[in-house]
């Protein structure tokens, strides 16, 4: 194989949401440094970003503070966050916001030019072309950037991170970039547990289809730790779409009602907060509806005036397009008819919920030279696309800062020559392995072990003791048959990678799940054997590091730190 | 099929290697067959439906489909981009024929013909 060699000062893994922001601030800040982005699709249009977006959901609105931000997402997350950081992330939503205003972002405003809130802590946006926004930025401030480079393993050299090793999709080269930092910043995971819909609809998912957890893996597989994987996220969306809910629900102020029209979030979780209760309920209260026989379960839009409609369907259309033709498809008016919802698959996403690396106050993970930022980094909920942002101007920071006293980088020829054998193994198989197994018949097989014993949709998300040793025991065996997995070509080779990543993930997720013996976030982690929550006993973080000697997954807790004073369970 | 191709309206952006409706997808699904000169969803089945491929199609020859599963055929949802570049003007046919259209703020950036790729676009021979 073609082999590549790029030394950089700053590499940054993902250029998403957060790595475009971090590629900026780190120019800014640092110019005389270099800055290098691997991504794997094209930066114009890749990761969550790629349809667009039509609000900022982490915003201090006026009369907002940092405080009264953590403390809103505390009893959000009921009563467990890392306060350090979401405080130092709201403290830069401002210096964000104003940053990509500046380079183009239409951000709605009234008559007297003050931005518009769609609910408490968010702002309307014509977002449709916010990532290639982000990716002149990061071009433009100097950023190399490297499109269609598939990164598959992180370098180590002792307990140091010094770069990454990736493929080219197009010509098949092997990158090997040696760096003093490295920012991970490559999103979340999708595709665990089962998806929404089936056939030619399988990748019609909430959460971006192509963030398969590389970044998690990586770290997982070099030894760092990560943090509160059980609290997977659970989804509202609309029905067979999977689209965002906040749109109807915050936008025009929709309740959710059951199959008789009854407010169920108003009289039975009243005291929780009604159509305001924290998240993991939004969730939780419909699925209860569903399961006792009072669904579906609907956003009730009727009586939405002409005008209120059209807002629906343009934020829709600069966000989740194809919501707009299932309702043109099916003949559906939302005015005159309500919205059914469903749940979705389990996704692991640092952005909304908190699983991901464990990271320091700066953004460094738990291993030299390694930050994480956006939805791969753990322990800050409640992120979106501002909360992203801010983490990866923080890890840049920390990054451009720390270089000045890291020695020079050197790499073993034997680990290069390793990690290229792993990188391109699955094509190299080709013809050659006697049973070769897809990637996409392990990902149905992984799937289904997830969803029907680590808490699918099937189950209502719960999950017992039994059934999470059964997933255990049977996860346990995917790794020796990646020596069978084949690929015909690079794309095919992207994904043999994008499933054993997932297979990686999977084993520390359950080893998570195994481990909370409450119920904490019901519906996002519903222990059904132990169905209360424990504030004695488990109001701490679980935390795992995999011994990459071992393979064996440790799993330890964390103390729980409260910053701001208060009721943690009221916002 | 989510989106299709129309192969009578792709022309190839002239011979491009990386057209911009192969760039921009976020799962790198579109692939152009070179001979033909024409562009096409390689993958359908991975497709999220989230179109910055028609949206960017200096055509518009990319049409938008629901997979049946969600809806009847026939329903059109079309971007029409404006030449200002800070516009959307979307297009929604439903099955009836009735139609209706939103003119959206965006900030578009322009978009090249062609990209060249780090190293290249060649084949390799992979049984080695
Ligand atoms: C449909 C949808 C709608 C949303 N709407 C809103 C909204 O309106 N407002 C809001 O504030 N938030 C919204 N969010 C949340 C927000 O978009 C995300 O939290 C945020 O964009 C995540 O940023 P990120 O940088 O962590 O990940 P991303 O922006 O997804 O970036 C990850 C990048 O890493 C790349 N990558 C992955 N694996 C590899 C690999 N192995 N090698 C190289 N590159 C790799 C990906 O291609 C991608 O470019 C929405 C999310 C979704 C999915
Ligand atoms: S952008 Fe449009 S015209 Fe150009 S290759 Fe793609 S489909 Fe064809
Ligand atoms: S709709 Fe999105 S995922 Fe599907 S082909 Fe177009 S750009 Fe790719």
């Amino acid at each position: 194989m073609e082999r590549k060699i790029i030394e950089t000062d700053i590499l940054i893994i993902g250029g998403g949401t957060a790595g475009c922001m971090a590629a900026v601030e780190a120019k800014e800040r640092y110019p005389q440094l270099n800055v290098t982005i691997l991504e794997k699709a094209h930066i114009d249009r890749s990761g969550c970003l790629a349809g667009g977006m039509n609000a900022i959901n982490a915003y201090l609105n006026k009369g907002e503070t940092p405080e009264s931000f953590v403390r809103y997402v505390r009893s959000d997350s009921c009563g467990l966050i890392r306060e350090d950081l979401v405080k130092t992330m709201s403290e830069l939503f401002e210096y964000c916001v104003k940053k990509v205003e500046k380079w183009g972002l239409p951000i709605l405003c009234d008559d007297q030019g003050n931005y518009l809130p769609r609910g408490r802590w968010n702002i309307k946006i014509n977002g449709e072309s916010l990532k290639p926004i982000l990716a002149k930025a990061a071009r433009s401030a100097g950023a190399q950037v490297y499109n269609w480079v598939a990164v598959t393993n992180l370098l180590t050299e002792g307990d140091r991170i010094v770069g990454a090793v990736a493929f080219s999709l197009r010509n098949g080269t092997f990158y090997v970039v040696k760096a003093k930092a490295t920012i991970i910043a490559t999103g979340g995971a999708a595709g665990l547990y089962r998806p929404n819909n089936p056939g030619d609809a399988s990748h019609k998912t909430w959460y971006c289809p192509y963030n398969t957890g590389a970044g998690y893996a990586m770290g997982i597989r070099a030894g760092a730790e990560m943090t509160s994987f059980e609290m997977r996220y659970v989804a509202l969306r609309t029905k067979d779409t999977i689209a965002p809910t906040g749109t109807i629900a915050l936008g025009v102020k929709a309740p959710q009602v059951n199959a008789k029209g009854e407010q169920f979030m108003k009289t039975r979780y009243a005291h929780l907060g009604g159509d305001g209760a924290p998240t993991p309920y939004r969730t939780y209260g419909p699925l209860m509806e569903i399961k006792e026989g009072r669904g579906p379960v609907y956003l009730d839009t009727r009586g939405l005036t002409p005008e209120q409609s059209r807002e629906l369907k343009s934020a829709y259309l600069d966000m989740y397009p194809s919501m707009v033709l299932y309702w043109a498809a099916n003949n559906i008016d939302p005015s005159k008819e309500p919205i059914e919802v469903q749940t979705t698959e389990p996704y692991i996403v640092g952005g909304h919920c908190q699983a991901g690396y464990w990271v320091d106050g700066d953004r460094r993970t738990t291993l030299k030279g390694l930050y994480a930022a956006g939805d791969v980094s753990g322990g800050a909920p409640y992120k979106f696309v501002s909360g992203c942002w801010a983490e990866g101007v923080i890890a840049a920071r920390a990054a451009g800062a720390d270089i000045a006293s890291m020695p020079p980088v050197t790499v073993s020829d034997e680990q290069i020559a390793a990690e290229e054998d792993r990188a391109f193994k699955a094509l190299r198989s080709q013809g050659k392995v006697r049973y070769p197994v897809l990637p996409t018949d392990m990902e149905a097989r992984l799937q289904k072990l997830l969803e029907q014993y680590a808490g699918g949709a099937s189950t209502y998300y719960e999950m017992n003791e039994e059934m999470l040793q059964i997933a255990r025991q049977r996860l346990a065996k995917f790794p020796a048959d990646f020596d069978q997995l084949v690929a015909n070509d690079l794309h095919q080779l992207m994904k043999v990678h994008e499933i054993m990543d997932r297979v990686d993930v999977a084993q520390t997720l359950v080893e998570h799940l195994l481990h909370r013996r409450e119920t904490r976030w019901p519906s996002y982690q519903t222990r059904i054997d132990y169905p209360e929550r424990d504030d004695v006993n488990w109001l701490k973080f679980v935390n795992s590091r995999l011994d990459p000697k071992t393979g064996k997954i440790e799993v330890l807790t964390r103390p729980y730190e409260q910053i701001i004073p208060g009721d943690r369970y009221k916002p | 099929m989510p989106v299709w191709v129309d192969p009578e309206k792709c022309n190839g952006c002239h011979g491009a290697s990386q057209p911009p409706c192969l760039r921009m997808c976020p799962g790198d699904l579109i692939v152009k067959d070179h001979t033909a000169n024409k562009a096409y969803l390689k993958y359908p089945e991975d497709c999220w439906d989230c179109l910055p491929c028609v949206k960017v199609c200096p055509e518009e020859a990319i049409e938008f489909h629901l997979s049946y599963q969600f809806g009847s055929k026939g329903a059109k949802l079309i971007p029409h981009i404006h030449k200002t570049h800070d516009q959307i003007t979307w297009e929604l046919i439903d099955t009836q024929g009735n139609s209706e259209t939103f003119t959206i703020r965006t900030k578009l950036m322009p978009v090249e013909l062609d990209e060249k790729v780090e190293g290249g676009t060649q084949t390799l021979d992979f049984s080695i």
